[in-house]
């Protein structure tokens, strides 16, 4: 069995990066005593894996991740905890519950489910990711123009860095969904969905074609799309009413 | 109050890692804004990772703002995209914690554990937005205030800090606190800052640059002393007598980010008596106290519990000397609530198989690497610097270590020490063959990493005296090692750069003559000079040329007996005849014991204060005070002499 987690990343803590938040994790995990497993070899660590990276700056209330638990520790759906949480016994919801408190204020866990391990890996069946983001500054009416151009167009070209060459590439075929929905403090508001596949397409690489030359605003991914029997749908929904912990923006 | 974090936030994108400017660490406050206090800020000169582990900084941090009357942010030097940032969107230094910018504060206080943040400092004040030099501040403006163990030779930065402190933090800074918040509660009205400065003056353990005067004699110093006879003409430092009475910090702040030291730490005693001459942390911490094993019992399990680390480090100068080593570490293990998965790591100076055991207990959950530290490649050399291992130590403990399990292993050594020949340098090659031959005998992997440091001498040690190696020949005699070991692929080389040393040297037993060199070193860009990136010895040669001094005269010169030393008003309780005294045995190669277990030499640090060694064991460890059964009363007559070397090209 495992604990598939869904939890959120808000305020300031945006610019930790993905390697740190694994660290962040682990620590929370063990401060639980969620028994969870141990890799082999001369360095043993800690079993999880985590969905598509988030990249550092971005906000999310969409991250995921899979943590294989000791089978011997799991009965009629409840956890029992070792370690600092010997003694414990847990059911999903007070599992949340437990691991949101055990993280830093910004992290939240906004779901949790006790499921059997098996299947592909969330980073390789992640197929597309949704996203909201303002552009600071910008021109609402040359953003929402921009959205209608785009979304008539076969193909948008922008250039990117690769191996430290310019390469230009359509990414077109990459933009399932943009809408505007009105202002920030900071400036117009889009929201997008953007596939992940063959490659994952970044929300500040449509900043530069919605207004060329605006720096991203604060993005948040909102989802992370899988594909199931033909259905696009969610690893998790959040829980009806997950309760965040106060954090500073 | 305000918060510079909206400003700030749309900068964070374009620099390397944003999260060290962000605060949020668990353990951080940051409701603690009090109106009516005095407000500290804790700045650390270097980067976030490495400054937020300090200790220190956290024990100040978590002690002021459990006070009524003061609290406390924390700062740290940005890297340099970010000061580009910064400075081209006009945001001066701010606190992590609250984002308050630097200048909002009654105190900026700087941890100088380094000489090479030196400049560092002077571009955090400067960044804070306020004069670097202490006289062209204004009289309402913040107290930049100084300690750690770089503060005993406090004359290099004299011509910037308003007040350094000397010795052990925890009492003292409820003194400054009080005299700052009479200042605070008149309004700092103008021409009051002379008198603030004069109260912080009177409180022991603080000493105040602007009110001792410096005389000369052309190039040589003749006295530091004060301007006021109110003041005290030696300046003692402070010391906790029990650790006890100390149990922090209570929640280490753990970092959101990757730092340094990324783990529980826990500090089990304070200062050191091995006596290894070299060392200035060991003379200046004096006397040993050590916690109580129940007290550092708790400190590890809550402090794990709490933070969720796997790993816990019990720190001290030498941590295996620690009186109930193996009780701790073996409690610690079987801690219920580390599932038998924590690693301890002991950062230790004793190098003998008693060591490995512990190490060998520790490494049950997660193998850690493993470091000696022999310091001096010939016995000879190990008795001038009172660094009493013996070769048939270090062959124990690295066949011990062979024979369980681990494959490679790290000896450090210093070279450019005084008397050293090329002998000595060599039979540091001796040393790491025969530990590899050792460990072939166990390995097929076996390997080891020379690490190989330039000797700078430092104030308030025996060596204080002796004329640091110039780069040249630090360099020849790395190069030497080199090609002794070249085509050795089990030891692998590293040293560090001879021209940082020259630099280090500058700072570390400079006057403050040197001032104006360090500021010429910053002006011309010159910061994050511990970085081998941004360091530049020709700045140094630059700024040293500019200011008509001469690097010879300060660094490469045997110092005589008669000299006044900058840090001759600076009283770390060793008595001067003591550590000369120590010195001329050095040269003799008479060692000395640990005193924690044999007679006083009466080196001051105890008998001056009235306190004494805190240890939980009367007897010495197993193996005698040094853990190496010597009998070292027996010196050699030393084949070389030391004569004051003849200034290159005086110019003063």
């Amino acid at each position: 069995m495992r604990l598939r987690i869904r939890f959120s990343k808000l305020g300031k803590v945006r610019f930790v990066g993905h390697r740190d938040v694994a660290r962040i994790v682990e620590r929370g995990l063990r401060r639980c005593g969620v028994p969870f497993t141990y890799s082999e070899g001369f360095s043993p660590r800690v079993r999880m894996s985590f969905g598509l990276a988030l990249p550092t700056c971005y906000e999310s209330v969409a991250e995921y991740l899979d943590v294989p638990l000791n089978p011997e520790s799991i009965e009629d759906g409840y956890i029992a905890c070792t370690g600092w949480g010997e003694g414990k016994s847990y059911n999903e919801q007070e599992m949340q519950e437990a691991l949101s408190q055990a993280l830093p204020a910004g992290f939240d866990v906004v779901a949790l489910t006790l499921e059997p391990k098996g299947g592909n890996s969330l980073q390789e069946t992640v197929i597309s990711c949704g996203w909201r983001f303002d552009i600071p500054g910008a021109d609402a009416n040359s953003v929402e123009e921009a959205i209608e151009r785009t979304l008539q167009s076969s193909e948008i070209e922008t250039e990117r860095k690769k191996k430290n060459k310019l390469v230009r590439e359509d990414i077109r075929y990459g933009i399932h969904d943009l809408r505007f929905d009105g202002q920030s403090e900071r400036g117009p508001v889009v929201i997008a969905e953007l596939s992940a596949k063959p490659r994952v397409i970044r929300p500040s690489e449509l900043v530069d074609v919605l207004a060329p030359g605006a720096e991203m605003g604060i993005a948040r991914r909102t989802h992370q799309w899988i594909e199931h029997e033909g259905q696009r749908q969610e690893p998790l929904l959040p829980s009806t009413s997950p309760q965040l912990k106060e954090y500073t923006t | 109050m305000t918060s510079l974090w909206p400003r700030l936030e749309p900068l964070l994108p374009r620099v390397e890692k944003p999260a060290r400017y962000i605060g949020c660490e668990d353990g951080a406050r940051t409701n603690i804004y009090k109106p009516d206090a005095t407000s500290w800020l804790l700045t650390y000169p270097d980067t976030y990772e490495i400054g937020l582990p300090n200790q220190g900084l956290q024990i100040l941090y978590e002690l002021l703002n459990e006070r009524p009357d003061a609290f406390a942010e924390r700062s740290y030097a940005p890297w340099t995209d970010m000061e580009e940032q910064m400075r081209s969107a006009q945001i001066p230094l701010f606190s992590v914690d609250t984002h308050r910018p630097a200048a909002e504060f009654d105190i900026l206080a700087f941890n100088l554990s380094a000489e090479l943040v030196f400049t560092n400092v002077l571009n955090c004040i400067d960044l804070a937005g306020l004069a670097v030099r202490a006289d062209e501040r204004d009289d309402a403006d913040a107290l930049i205030g100084a300690g750690g163990h770089c503060a005993y030779n406090p004359e290099p930065l004299a011509d910037f800090v308003d007040f350094f402190v000397m010795g052990d933090g925890e009492e003292v800074i409820a003194d400054i606190t009080t005299a700052v918040d009479e200042w605070r509660q008149t309004g700092k009205p103008a021409g009051s800052r002379p008198t603030v400065l004069k109260a912080l003056a009177q409180i022991p353990g603080v000493y105040v640059p602007s009110m001792y005067e410096v005389t000369y004699d052309g190039p040589d110093l003749v006295s530091i002393e004060p301007t006021d006879v109110d003041l005290p003409a030696s300046i003692e430092k402070r010391t906790v007598a029990d650790l006890a009475d100390w149990p922090y910090p209570r929640s280490q702040l753990v970092p959101l980010t990757e730092v340094v030291h990324d783990r529980l730490n826990v500090e089990i005693f304070r200062g050191c008596t091995r006596g290894c001459r070299f060392c200035q942390a060991g003379m200046i911490t004096r006397p040993v106290r050590e916690r109580p094993a129940s007290q550092v019992r708790e400190m590890v399990s809550k402090g794990l519990e709490r933070t969720g680390y796997d790993e816990v480090s019990l720190t001290s100068l030498s941590t295996a000397d620690f009186s109930d080593i193996e009780e701790v570490v073996a409690e610690t293990i079987d801690e219920p609530g580390t599932c038998g998965r924590v690693s301890i790591s002991l950062p230790s100076l004793r190098v003998d198989a008693f060591t490995v055991g512990v190490a060998a207990q520790v490494s049950r959950a997660r193998r850690t690497g493993l470091t000696f530290a022999p310091e001096a490649g010939s016995w000879r050399m190990r008795q001038i610097i009172n660094k009493l291992v013996t070769e048939e130590d270090l062959y124990e403990a690295v066949r011990s270590a062979y024979s369980q399990g681990w494959h490679r292993m790290k000896l450090y050594f210093l070279t450019g020490l005084p008397s050293e020949m090329d002998e000595d340098t060599l039979a540091i090659a001796d040393l790491a063959e025969n530990c590899v031959a050792i460990g072939q005998q166990y390995t097929k992997k076996a390997s080891v990493t020379v690490s190989l440091g330039g000797f700078v001498p430092k104030p308030h040690t025996p060596f204080q005296w002796f004329g640091q190696n110039e780069p040249e020949e630090l360099r020849r005699k790395v190069e030497l090692l080199r090609r002794r070991l070249k085509g050795n692929k089990r030891v692998q080389l590293k040293w560090h750069s001879p021209e940082a040393s020259t630099a280090e040297g500058i700072t570390s037993r400079g006057d403050r003559r040197i001032g104006r060199v360090i500021e010429h070193v910053w002006r011309h860009g010159g910061t994050f000079q511990e970085w081998s990136e941004h360091f530049d010895l020709t700045l140094w040669e630059q700024a040293m040329a500019a200011s008509n001094l001469d690097i010879g005269w300060y660094v490469h010169r045997h110092r005589d007996e008669n000299e006044t030393l900058p840090w001759d008003h600076i009283h770390a309780g060793l008595h001067k005849d003591f550590l000369w005294q120590d010195w001329q045995d050095a040269l003799a190669g008479f060692g000395l014991e640990d005193c924690r277990w044999t007679p006083c030499y009466d080196c001051g640090a105890c008998t001056e204060y009235g306190i004494e060694h805190v240890v939980a064991s009367p007897i010495p460890p197993n193996g005698g005070s040094q853990g190496t059964g010597q009998d070292l009363t027996i010196g050699h007559i030393v084949p070389v002499e030391l004569r004051p070397r003849a200034t290159v090209g005086g110019t003063q």
